[in-house]
């Protein structure tokens, strides 16, 4: 196995948009998990068969967020770049589910579910502005290094 | 381009940096783990490490520590399939029985102890010995480095060096290739 056997191997782990699919189902998981709680959480007298429909719904969503989560930590780990642009995603459907939330818990009175999903949008702000000062730090050192 | 720049540039997320990196250090990492393992669970081993950077990378603090952080990933590797010969008492040290045997980097005064006969001979080394002979002597890292990668003092990499030096000279002379 010589090194271009090594490069053509992991090419496919070093693929940028294979990590951001990643992340974006883990959103996607997670978005569908919260407006389906959300509802759940926000509807009185739900027939037995709808909740165990919730459940199932919720369940496979946050399944997928695991998934994510695993393959991000364990497989996988973000790079600079990958880390902004799974921000900008991560806050963009914090943004809209967040909005979606608050629509739902506002109307039927519940405003801690409201702001739990402002909590999300701020998390996610606070994320993305962080994997952008990891990302302007590494570009000054390799303007340092003269690259 | 220097490792440090090619660390960075991969750890912002340019893939050719990662392809460069892997083929600057490919060789040297195959040589280390070739000589400390069979060649059927070296390519195995090597594998597993390259993966092991690709998962470790966006975490290296300091991209220009990325030769010991990267052969102290390969260290793991070979020492969790030598277990057994790691678990065997390290021999007596030997530093006393050898005068005048200080370390120089590119002074070896011995005969014997030229390059092919270090590449030759030293498969026959007990590991400790093993790893930092060729660590640095067929790797030309650092004391400093090799102490870093073994997580060990720079003494004991010096009394390492030392025992391997004289085992080899005892096994070259044995064969006849002594001055």
């Amino acid at each position: 196995m010589n090194a271009e056997d090594v490069v053509s191997r992991l090419d496919r782990r070093l693929s940028l948009r294979r990590r951001v699919a990643t992340v974006a189902v883990a959103l996607a998981g997670g978005a569908v998990a919260a407006v389906v709680l959300a509802l759940w959480a926000t509807e009185p007298h739900l027939p037995a068969r709808t909740q165990v429909a919730f459940g199932v719904i919720a369940g496979g969503g946050l399944g997928w967020v695991g998934y994510g989560v695993w393959v991000v930590r364990r497989r996988t780990p973000l790079l600079a770049l990958d880390r902004v642009v799974a921000g900008w995603l991560a806050l963009a459907v914090s943004t809209v589910v967040g909005v979606v939330v608050g629509v739902i818990a506002v109307s039927r009175g519940r405003w801690e579910l409201a702001l739990v999903g402002a909590a999300f949008v701020l998390v996610a702000a606070v994320n993305l502005g962080r994997a952008r000062a990891h990302r302007a730090a590494l570009l000054r050192r390799k303007r340092e290094l003269g690259g | 381009m220097t490792d440090e720049l090619l660390v960075v540039r991969a750890q912002l997320g340019e893939r050719n940096a990662f392809a460069d990196l892997v083929r600057a250090w490919h060789d040297p990492l195959t040589s280390y783990v070739r000589r400390m393992l069979d060649a059927e669970r070296a390519d195995d081993v090597v594998q597993e490490v390259w993966l092991a950077v690709v998962r470790g990378l966006p975490r290296l603090r300091d991209p220009a520590r990325f030769p010991p952080w990267l052969f102290s990933i390969a260290r793991r590797a070979v020492t969790d399939r030598l277990r057994e010969e790691y678990a065997r008492p390290e021999a007596a040290h030997p530093a006393r029985s050898e005068p005048g045997g200080e370390v120089r980097a590119g002074a070896v005064d011995d005969a014997v102890l030229d390059r092919a006969a270090v590449v030759a001979g030293v498969a026959a080394l007990p590991v400790r010995e093993r790893e930092v002979v060729i660590l640095f002597y067929l790797l030309d890292l650092s004391l400093e480095t090799c102490a870093e990668i073994c997580g060990i003092p720079v003494g004991t990499v010096k009394s390492r060096l030392s025992r391997g030096r004289r085992m080899l000279r005892t096994e070259f002379t044995e064969k006849g290739f002594a001055r």
